[in-house]
């Protein structure tokens, strides 16, 4: 394995949450100029020991230990002191702050008593510009797209003086090209002999930037390899402990001439869509692809009446004017959205209370809410869903992230819907948790409902559905399904790169 | 100290001899607190009568009426006052140390300053007070005490830690030294009817026997009356009130035993102060100086004197 | 976690289990009785106890009305002054009905009285969602209105009954007693067990929640945001209006003083019960709790002669404090 020295060193970690032990026993060796990627299912126990390393929590038994020195961190910001940063997967910047002043938070630049603005921004802005985005550093996070923050998020904990740079789940908003311009930070990172924790799920990823790779599962460690020995096949089968050949579900023949169940003609969403139409049957599996930003979600959810806008909806051939999504709701239709935290989940309340919000009606007893009945239906959704859950009275921000989308999908499936729409549905997702979500599409699909799944994954798009909607600047750019629904035929049209050189 | 009959003699001479001059046109400013409680309202009310009537007795007189609900808010209404360009100020400072240098500065720019009830900090920046006697409230309740009770225990609700109310206790406390009365306890009672309930109650089980509460506001005293009615105890032998309002001029004129007497502190004190200052300006006669208002007792025998019953108050 | 924990997910209420975070008020409050008692022994005679919990009931009343608007991620600073137009308008009315004075005339005011309530909060509600206003600055103006409307309908003085009979007759619901307990206490324990079924046990409970733990995860929900919202303004101004139904017949007028802050002191009293200023959760009996910690707070400082009377908001403050440290340290530990 690598030959630089060892920086950061993890021996015998354990760690406990009340009497559950979610890490058992890792040992983990991070080298200067060394990427190492750890890889696991959701509930491995990476996030448990990212944490472990950067000072979010304490072992309940083993050490950590700088340069071979054990020590024990008093934090985040000491461990940060001791040149250890952490790029959280989480945006956590202040939304009503400009980018420099986000990237430079608690750390401000001054003149005497006064802010050195001008030197804030142009330092930003050569930061943001390092990885290889253009932003203006005056501009306000709150305009910025997910991918953008994100960027501004990994240039604010490289701002700090670092030995060991700690990345969790970068690229999961992020579009190909910018997760290039990521990969090309990472490999600079390397070149200037710091060490790198990679936590990904994207496999084909880690194979390409790792150096060494670390496999956890159920919160023990697997194997330690050199990237160079494993293909993402590998490692996918080391992470979930058997074979995973079928990630995606056998597809099904397209439904020919099935009635349209959903019809849009000529949608605007004022600043995000123009003039946007398509066409839904029953029994279909419609994609949508495009670069982030390209209007897809404002789209469907300009149709669905969470956002105000203009043109023509038909549901089963009669027009519609949806108001608000209860509306569109009454009408048979659900919206998964893409920010599960922010708008799926109520993450302050328990699982219970957010599987039957949105179908509450349905669990009335007269004026009161029958909780044995809720209770029910939460088993019932724990069984079909497979939703991994110590308790059932924990709250749903408790939940991992896969598990979290399962709730969300088993919430949705209680107004027993005709039309689902599925906004990055396996976005943070570990591959084990997306090949069930696959499935349950799939069988959505069959099942005679028809579905709409919006992703930024272009091998997902292609796995699961029957034909794939190509968004770019606002515009329906085409349309591709059978032999034409490929990688490289829906990049010509997310990009118009090929339809400008020919 | 002249007294309040003498302070309406003055007034009425001047009124008389005057009728020539009553053309020029004069602006009076009139700054007071807004009503937060029974006697303030009343100040409220008078102030607002006595411009219609002044208004009317004077044609060249306008009056500008201004209510503050706090000192700090009394401050800028006195700048805008000033800065409509008055002749006179009549006012009634929230409290005496926040309210000094605005109304210095008013004096400042050349406007004759007549202040009512509480007491600027510099007394040289009036120049005409009118006011009640608070250590006289005070010693009356407290003479009164010593001569009913001759000796016993009571205890004393105060109204808000400000200078009339501890000039008040103070000569009140001084009146009965020396006397068998003992002061079992006292608390603010905020110069409201809710607060003084909820204090009473709790004198009322705090202290197994109570002879007779001072109050020194009656306000408050009805808050009190309903909490020794609640508790149906017959130990409290009177409640002494003060400030004359009309319910509890009517419950002594009619031989209340819980209410035998009262002590005159009367918020038309801000009409004697509008009327005197109107006449220093109309009449060319001397003003200036210190009009204090007698505190006299009022009892069942003279209470008619003082009954008003179409007042707020 | 191994796959045995995976399949058998335990459910809540199979072991009785104290959720710390919602009794802290009530081991607060406990703890208060008993400092108290050693301090005085009247503390804890019926005669005060009862007296304490009567006088709590507005501000317990009021409080539970708070707690849906502060649940739902809200914040009504109107509710004093609105106490005290409802109450001066109460007792206007009563006084312009005339005739022979009859429980009937009563059970009308108070039908009124709820009325006006229901229409305050109403106000409150639509200024707040459709104007799309912060619901501070909304209801620091309503709370200037309302204040203003009261010192208008009393021409600066007091709006007092007139008619002693009809005060004979309407005086026992604030005096009154069943079975030994005062009628404002039974009214502010029916008050807060409806709520609390309002808030658990329905869907507008639920959705209340729901609102205030993330707004956009109610939107996407399907829940019509705006109108939950409102309704609990309309909640709230009901909750006052009950209040005032038990506070006239105390003293029988309204004065420009009435409900002076009792906005705070509601406020004050729901976070004491345990409900975050956020919005999320709604705490019902923890705010009735609150509201009674509050007022044996000031009950114990008149009882006792620990300090003088000039220090007394000082010691009030510092033991509200300390009650929320408390709390805070025990759901730390949970």
């Amino acid at each position: 394995m690598g030959s630089g020295d060892i920086v950061l060193e993890g021996r015998g970690l354990f760690r406990s949450f009340g009497p559950v032990e979610v890490l058992s026993g890792i040992d983990i060796v991070l080298r200067a100029g060394e990427v190492h990627a750890v890889i696991g299912e959701n509930g491995a126990g990476k996030s448990t020991l990212m944490r472990l390393l950067s000072g979010h929590l304490e072992p309940t038994k083993g050490t950590v230990a700088i340069d071979g020195v054990p020590c024990t961190f008093r934090g985040p910001v000491d461990a940060e002191h001791r040149g250890i940063v952490l790029v959280h997967q989480e945006i956590l910047l202040a939304p009503h702050l400009t980018v420099a002043e986000n990237i430079f938070l608690g750390r401000e630049k001054r003149r005497g008593l006064i802010l050195d603005d001008r030197r804030m921004n142009r330092e930003a802005a050569a930061a943001v510009l390092d990885l290889g985005a253009d932003i203006d550093p005056t501009t306000a996070v709150e305009r910025l797209s997910i991918a953008q923050r994100q960027l501004v998020q990994i240039a604010r904990a490289l701002a700090v003086d670092h030995r060991v740079v700690i990345f969790d789940e970068p690229t999961a908003s992020l579009t190909p090209v910018e997760a290039d311009a990521l990969f090309r930070v990472i490999a600079r990172l390397r070149e200037r002999g710091i060490a790198v924790l990679y936590i990904s799920h994207r496999l084909a990823e880690v194979k390409a930037i790792a150096d060494v790779v670390t496999v956890l599962r159920d919160g023990r460690l697997v194997a330690h390899h050199d990237a160079s020995e494993l293909e993402p096949f590998d490692m996918a089968r080391l992470m979930v402990g058997r074979d995973m050949s079928n990630l995606y579900p056998e597809r099904r023949p397209p439904p020919a001439a099935a009635d349209i169940v959903l019809e849009a003609r000529d949608v605007s969403v004022p600043g995000f869509v123009e003039n946007a139409s398509f066409v839904l049957r029953k029994g279909e599996i419609l994609g949508f692809g495009g670069l982030i930003g390209a209007g897809r979600t404002e789209l469907l959810e300009g149709v669905l009446g969470l956002r105000p806008s203009t043109g023509e909806v038909r549901v089963n051939g009669k027009a519609v004017r949806f108001r608000t999504v209860h509306d569109s709701m009454q009408a048979g239709i659900v919206y998964l959205s893409e920010d599960r935290k922010g708008k799926g989940l109520l993450v302050g309340q328990d699982l219970r209370t957010n599987l039957t919000l949105s179908a509450l009606d349905r669990f009335r007893r007269g004026p009161l809410i029958d909780k044995a009945r809720e209770w029910a239906a939460l088993d019932r959704a724990i069984t079909a869903f497979d939703i991994r859950t110590r308790r059932r009275d924990i709250n749903a921000g408790q939940l991992s992230g896969g598990n979290q989308q399962k709730l969300l999908l088993a919430k949705s499936m209680l107004i027993e819907p005709d039309i689902v729409v599925i906004d990055e549905p396996t976005r943070g997702i570990d591959i084990g948790t997306k090949a069930e979500i696959y499935r349950f599409i799939a069988k959505l699909a069959a099942d005679g409902k028809a579905v709409i799944v919006i992703s930024s994954e272009m091998p997902e798009l292609i796995g699961v559905s029957h034909r794939v909607v190509v968004m770019r600047g606002g515009h329906i750019a085409g349309e591709v399904d059978g032999a034409r629904m490929t990688e490289a035929e829906i990049v010509v049209l997310a990009t118009g790169v090929a339809a400008q050189a020919a | 100290m002249r007294t309040l009959m003498l302070g309406f003699a003055v007034a009425a001479t001047v009124v008389g001899g005057s009728a020539f001059a009553q053309e020029k046109s004069v602006t009076m400013a009139v700054s007071i607190p807004a009503a937060d409680h029974g006697w303030t309202g009343g100040v409220v009310y008078h102030a607002e009568r006595e411009k219609a009537a002044l208004e009317a007795r004077y044609p060249g007189l306008k009056i500008i009426l201004k209510t503050s609900p706090d000192g700090a808010s009394q401050a800028n209404a006195l700048e805008d006052l000033s800065a409509q360009g008055i002749d006179a100020l009549v006012t009634l400072p929230h409290n005496s140390d926040e309210l000094t240098d605005p109304v210095r500065r008013v004096k400042e720019s050349g406007v004759f300053v007549t202040v009512v009830d509480r007491a600027l900090s510099d007394p040289t920046i009036q120049d005409l007070y009118v006011a009640g006697n608070n250590p006289e409230l005070g010693r009356v309740a407290g003479e009164y005490m010593k001569k009913e009770l001759g000796q016993g225990d009571i205890v004393v609700i105060r109204g808000l830690p400000i200078v009339i109310d501890e000039q008040r206790v103070t000569a009140f406390n001084a009146a009965i030294e020396g006397s068998g009365i003992k002061v079992l306890d006292s608390q603010y009672g905020n110069w409201s009817r809710d607060d003084a309930f909820k204090v009473m109650q709790d004198f009322l089980t705090k202290h197994p026997k109570i002879d007779a509460v001072w109050c020194q506001d009656d306000d408050m005293a009805v808050g009190v009356l309903e909490a020794i009615q609640q508790s149906g105890r017959s130990d409290i032998k009177f409640v002494v009130g003060g400030a004359g309002m009309k319910d509890m001029i009517k419950r002594v004129m009619d031989g209340d035993p819980m209410i035998p007497v009262n002590v005159l502190y009367p918020p038309s004190m801000i009409a004697t102060a509008m009327d005197l200052t109107a006449a220093g300006l109309y009449d060319q006669v001397p003003v200036r100086g210190s009009y204090i208002l007698a505190a006299p007792l009022v009892t069942k025998d003279n209470a008619a004197e003082y009954y008003f019953p179409d007042s707020p108050f | 976690m191994t796959h045995a924990s995976e399949t058998t997910v335990p459910r809540p209420g199979g072991g009785f289990r104290i959720d710390l975070k919602a009794a802290a008020p009530f081991i607060a409050l406990a703890v208060l009785l008993v400092f108290g008692a050693l301090l005085n022994p009247n503390f804890v005679s019926a005669a005060n106890l009862l007296n304490v919990l009567t006088r709590c009931a507005f501000i317990a009343i009021i409080a539970v009305g708070a707690t849906f608007v502060i649940a739902s991620g809200g914040l009504d600073l109107s509710v004093g002054s609105m106490a005290a137009f409802i109450a001066g308008s109460m007792i206007l009315i009563m006084n312009g009905m005339g005739g022979d004075p009859t429980i009937g005339t009563i059970a009308l005011a108070m039908l009124i009285a709820l009325g006006i309530g229901a229409l305050c909060g109403l106000a409150n509600g639509v200024v707040t969602t459709a104007g799309r206003i912060e619901p501070f600055i909304v209801t620091l103006g309503t709370m200037g209105i309302f204040r203003a409307l009261v010192i208008w309908l009393a021409e600066g003085g007091s709006i007092a009954m007139k008619d002693q009979e009809l005060r004979a007759l309407y005086r026992p619901v604030y005096f009154g007693n069943v079975f030994g307990i005062p009628i404002p206490v039974l009214v502010f324990l029916a008050v807060a067990a409806i709520a609390a079924f309002v808030l658990y046990k329905t869907r507008f409970g639920r959705h209340v929640l729901a609102v205030g733990s993330n707004e956009e995860v109610a939107r996407y929900s399907g829940i019509p945001v705006g109108r939950v919202r409102t309704l609990t303004y309309v909640v709230q101004g009901l909750c006052v209006a009950v209040a005032v139904l038990v506070y006239v017949p105390r003293l029988g007028a309204a004065t420009p003083t009435t409900g002076l802050l009792w906005e705070l002191q509601a406020i004050t009293a729901v976070v004491i019960g345990g409900t975050a200023l956020r919005g999320g959760t709604g705490r019902v009996w923890g705010t009735v709790c609150g509201a009674l910690i509050l007022e044996v707070v000031g009950n114990i400082m008149v009882l006792s002669d620990l300090v003088s009377e000039y220090l007394i908001g000082a010691v009030q403050g510092a033991i509200i404090i300390v009650a929320m440290l408390v709390q805070r340290s025990m759901s730390r530990r949970t």
